[in-house]
């Protein structure tokens, strides 16, 4: 593992980590919390990066938007007030699923969502609340929407790039809010074998006014179900419309069989577990999350 | 010995705990041998191929490697990697190296270079040319006419029918099955299947080797069987045993898969063809598919009983694959019958297996030895059968399990690959072990309240009863050794191999207790061929009866020579002399006493007498430990996930010599047991590779995952073992699987007979009733 590897850098800044990106010519690898990269041991990576000192680790709010800095650990965010209090505290449930605890203090957001798996935990809630990735290469920073940057982060678009920051937009907030995050795994450390995260504002006549659906580990990236979300659009959240979209998302996705489980189960886990995260977002007050 | 005992049945620490817990260089791995090269294996890719060239010059090239070795460089010898008594009951079937190749891991060549990474790269320079044949990876198609033969060299030995990929098969009755069917009121009969376990050892398999100064060959192993594998890499080298040195360090974990000489040969030969320390650890992923696993089994099983619920025959049929070597394969296949059918008192038993070679990774003994396989069965049926008859289990067991005082015919019939002998019940709690793990349960109540309410989320409760042995009867045997020091302390040498498991502490203590000394007074030494005596090793839960039953049987003679001396010392007879407690006193009322330092210097210094002693020990009966496995689940049935809440394990381990350490081992194995039942399985693909061969993918149990464990030492006493005491790794594990699946019945009422029993198969049993219960429903509506 790491047969080749001739250098360990530990960049103070962005500037310096893009450099030695640069001039690494495709054989360096950034390294956050290693979760990742470790288990991998790509015997082609002669340089590694580490960036945790790059000074991006950081939970801020900016404006209408909260900022979390990549390196930002999974155990940081489920520790802080600010992410606690966003969307009913979908994200640190989301972070609290990942691993085990010594994974946590490493773990990283941008490693998850560089990663590229679709199976990646904190896709799905961060999908659901419409955020956004800062990249940072030579040519400078732009801004990308999550999901355009998650059906390429396997490709090598984003190669000489580094993820600098998740921006979410102030979600939807109030009386008629609420937020789920459900996952299936094997084991209590497992990678999802389907995971779901659910966002639902609802009217004052309990109508859909606004619903996120997204779900993950069924499809080569993780996907929103705009079916789905267009069904519920206007109309009251009962029982049949419960079924009829645990039927549309069961369409929407395109799951594989594995090891761990066969696409027919995963597509069925779909319905059941896009149910019960509505479920739980209708749910009276006071009961859920 | 009348008075209380004073170490024996008291929570000591373990000898070795402070060393392990900070970290001492303790392991195989923990030394660092000048000039140490690393080793390295080439699997097979192919399932099943011959080597038609094979071409090493490149290899040899390289600036680093040391030694590149194939069949051609090597003694043909054929043997068994299984580590039992001579003469091992497994087929002689195996090659250090071979021209052919049988599964996807099977060993092609090995290298010995100045690091991993040039091992590594070696390997990749080695040319070979494959003629790939047909392989056999379904067990079902490994008898049938035209299948490719896996053994079809003609030097390997001891294989039941090689043409038609049988490596053993076992035939055995007693009464009359047919007639006892006849007999039987109702008869059931149901087919289960169970996996490919891995151990998962956090210590895989490593050893390293090197000659020392008198050119001896050194190898210090992770192992279960130091003795027998110093037999076996003589045999396989070619050299005396007296030139082999085999030492066994602490163990990170062995469960049955250090039952094996696994490493120790081609290490050693790398070493002799160097002349350097060589050093071959598996990784992770090796562990998985080079290294031994569970044999996954077919079992049909049949069973009769009349109205009221008496069992009056039983039959088990059994298919089951070694994989593509025979390690261990008629003896683990035997226990599935012989340790598992005779847990019921019928009169009637029948007892049938094949076990196959496929081309698929080997399998071996691991932690229960057939057991599990053949009580997943066995526990599932009786609760169908007694749920059908509208009988609470609880008290069909009750019914039908043996009891003291009875014979069990059948393990007379199926011995260590021979006749065995009669297994007598001498001490039996497993009354009170159904009795207590069902009130830990909550069973009486639950059976009635649950399942209950209308959600997503259904609890039931379920349960098995299960035994295994204490050692194998008249093969198993052990020896220690204790001298004295000048200090009243006693050096023990045994041969017994402490796995991890506390072996050592209870030698220790049974040492401590029979000569009067605190633990501290005693130092051991074990499984180091040449200081420790011989001892078959840490297998068929024989380390504490056995072993055990040596090291009282030598303090007992040490233990004379000391109240010999202290006789005159004290100038009292020695039937008025006891010790304890580091002295040595008079039972009169005068009470004089001499301490053991104080005895120990008049003896070396005046008397010029070594107060020492040895002893060798064997039983001709396994003495079965008893348990009861109890288990409370939620099942989802809308995922088919299934969490157990609850697990109560009463077992009878005779006298528990250290109970937290009892305690452990049966928290241990139930952690086991539960991957078992519910997670675990190597999964292989249609070319017989691995595909989970790591712990993301292959799950096993770990911290969080485990449930609230009740766990019971229904302590007996038993004649045959040392201060009463039986046995406890094994037996465990047997248990959640079973109670689980009749758990799950109760809870949803569904039978699963598939190992794992993963979250899809519920559901898609869930699915099955649902249809079912609505045709039946159309069917009654006019
Ligand atoms: C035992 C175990 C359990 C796990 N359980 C879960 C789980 O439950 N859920 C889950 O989602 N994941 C899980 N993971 C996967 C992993 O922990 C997560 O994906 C984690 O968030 C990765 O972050 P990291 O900082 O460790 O990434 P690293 O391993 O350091 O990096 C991952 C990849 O991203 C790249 N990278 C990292 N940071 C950046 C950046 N800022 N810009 C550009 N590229 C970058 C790296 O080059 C690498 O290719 C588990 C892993 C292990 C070992």
């Amino acid at each position: 593992m790491f047969d080749k590897v001739e250098a360990f850098y530990r960049p103070a800044n962005v500037r310096e980590a893009l450099r030695l990106l640069q001039s690494g010519k495709g054989q360096a690898r950034v390294v956050a919390g290693g979760t990742d990269v470790v288990v991998d041991g790509d015997d082609s990576v002669r340089f590694l990066i580490d960036i945790t000192h790059a000074g991006l680790s950081y939970i801020r709010r900016r404006g209408t938007a909260s900022v979390i800095g990549a390196t930002t650990t999974m155990a940081e965010l489920e520790a802080s007030p600010q992410i606690q209090s966003l969307a009913g505290g979908l994200l640190c449930k989301a972070a609290h699923s990942c691993g085990s605890m010594p994974i946590r203090n490493l773990a990283t957001l941008g490693g998850n969502m560089a990663n590229g798996s679709p199976a990646a935990d904190m896709a799905t809630p961060l999908l659901v609340l419409d955020a956004a990735v800062v990249m940072a290469d030579a040519k400078g920073r732009r801004r990308l929407p999550l999901a355009e940057y998650l059906g390429n982060a396997r490709s090598n678009r984003y190669a000489r790039s580094l993820v600098v920051e998740i921006v979410i937009p102030d979600p939807p907030r109030g009386k008629g809010c609420r937020w789920s995050f459900q996952k299936l795994g094997r084991t209590a450390v497992d990678i999802s074998l389907v995971n779901v995260s659910a966002g639902l504002h609802l009217d004052s006549r309990g109508r859909v006014k606004w619903v996120r659906i997204a779900l993950g580990s069924v499809a080569p990236a993780p996907m929103r179900a705009p079916g789905a979300e267009q069904r519920m659009t206007g109309r009251i959240l009962d029982q049949a419309l419960l079924a009829e979209i645990g039927a549309e998302v069961a369409r929407e996705v395109s799951p594989i069989s594995d090891a761990r489980a066969s696409a027919e189960y995963r597509r069925e886990i779909c319905s059941v577990l896009t149910r019960r995260a509505l479920e739980e977002c209708s749910a009276p007050a006071g009961c859920s999350l | 010995m009348s008075r209380d005992r004073l170490v024996v049945g008291r929570n000591v620490r373990k000898v070795d705990g402070v060393k392990l817990v900070t970290g001492g260089a303790a392991f195989t791995d923990d030394v660092q041998i000048p000039g140490m090269l690393y080793g390295k294996i080439l699997p097979s890719p192919h399932a099943h191929a011959r080597i038609r060239r094979i071409d090493t010059r490149k290899a040899k090239a390289l600036a680093g490697v040391h030694a590149v070795l194939t069949y051609k460089d090597v003694p043909r010898v054929p043997h068994t990697t299984a580590g039992q008594a001579w003469p091992e009951p497994s087929p002689y079937d195996t090659y250090l190296l071979d021209s052919k190749v049988r599964f996807v891991g099977d060993r092609v060549a090995a290298v010995a270079a100045e690091s991993r990474a040039i091992a590594e790269r070696a390997l990749a320079l080695i040319e070979v040319d494959y003629e790939i044949l047909p392989a056999v990876l379904d067990m079902e198609q490994a008898m049938a006419p035209g299948a490719a033969v896996i053994h079809d060299e003609p030097d390997s030995t001891k294989i039941y029918d090689r043409e038609h990929n049988i490596a053993g098969y076992i035939l055995r009755e007693i009464g009359n099955v047919e007639q006892g069917f006849a007999d039987s009121d109702y008869i059931v009969e149901r087919e289960f299947r169970t996996q490919r376990q891995q151990h998962c050892p956090i210590e895989p398999h490593i050893t390293i080797s090197w000659l020392d100064t008198d050119g001896r060959l050194v190898i210090r192993t992770s192992t279960q069987v130091p003795y027998h594998s110093r037999r076996q890499v003589a045999m396989i080298l070619q050299i005396p045993v007296s030139r082999v040195h085999v030492i066994k360090p602490r163990i990170g974990g062995g469960f049955g898969g250090k039952q094996e000489m696994l490493l120790e040969d081609i290490c050693g030969a790398l070493t002799l063809a160097t002349r350097r320390p060589v050093k071959i650890e598996f990784t992770r992923e090796e562990e998985f598919y080079m290294a031994r696993s569970r044999h996954p089994q077919r079992l049909r099983m049949k069973m009769g009983v009349t109205r009221d619920g008496i069992v009056l025959a039983s039959q088990l049929t059994v298919l089951a694959t070694t994989g593509a070597y025979g390690s261990h394969s008629t003896t683990v296949q035997g226990n599935t019958g012989s340790k598992v059918l005779p847990l019921y008192r019928a009169p009637n038993m029948r007892f049938e297996c094949h076990v196959v070679y496929t081309n698929n990774p080997v399998a071996g003994a691991f932690r229960g030895y057939g057991c599990p396989q053949g009580f997943f069965a066995q526990e599932t049926l009786v609760d169908e059968i007694a749920c059908e008859l509208g009988m609470d289990p609880l008290e069909f067991h009750r019914k039908n399990v043996i009891r003291l005082g009875d014979t069990d015919h059948l393990s007379a019939q199926l011995g260590e690959g021979k006749e065995g002998l009669p297994r007598l019940v001498r001490s039996c709690g497993l009354p009170q072990c159904m009795e207590r793990a069902a009130r830990a349960i909550g069973w009486a109540q639950k059976r009635k309240s649950l399942p209950n309410g209308h959600s997503h989320l259904r609890r039931g409760v379920g349960m098995a009863c299960t035994m295994q042995g204490s050692g194998i009867a008249g093969v198993d045997w052990a020896s220690a050794f204790l001298k004295m020091n000048e200090d009243g302390s006693f050096y023990l040498q045994v041969g017994a191999s402490d796995v991890g498991g506390g072996a050592d502490t209870v030698l220790a203590q049974i040492a401590a207790e029979t000569l009067g000394v605190t633990l501290d007074k005693i130092i051991i030494t074990s499984g180091d061929t040449d200081i420790t005596p011989f001892d078959v090793g840490a297998y068929a839960s024989s380390t504490t009866i056995i072993s055990g039953g040596a090291v009282k049987k030598a303090a007992g003679k040490v233990r004379a020579q000391v109240l010999d001396l202290a006789s005159k010392m004290l100038d009292a007879p020695v039937d008025k002399l006891d010790c304890g407690n580091n002295e040595v006193f008079t039972t009169c009322v005068c009470r004089k006493a001499v301490s053991m330092t104080d005895l120990a210097m008049q003896a070396m210094y005046k008397e010029k007498l070594q107060i020492m002693d040895g002893a060798s020990h064997f039983n001709t009966d396994s003495p079965p430990p008893f348990c009861a496995t109890f288990a409370e689940v939620e099942v989802d049935t809308e995922t088919g996930q299934v969490r157990v809440v609850h697990l109560a394990t009463a077992v009878d381990p005779g006298t528990a010599i250290n109970p937290m350490q009892a305690e452990g081992q049966v928290e241990g194995a139930v952690a086991q047991g539960l991957g078992y039942a519910l997670t675990e399985e190597l999964v292989l693909d249609a070319a017989g590779r691995p595909v989970n061969a790591n712990f993301l993918d292959y799950k096993m149990f770990a911290a969080e995952d485990m449930p609230k464990l009740t766990t019971i030492l229904v302590e007996t006493d038993e004649p045959l073992g040392p201060y009463g005491a039986k046995s406890i790794s094994e037996v465990p594990i047997n248990g959640p699987a079973p109670a689980i699946a009749n758990a799950i019945f109760h809870a949803v009422g569904v039978r699963i007979r598939k190992l794992p029993i993963r979250p899809e198969d519920v559901l898609r049993a869930l699915g099955a009733k649902r249809a079912a219960n609505l045709e039946e429903e159309a069917l009654l509506t006019p």
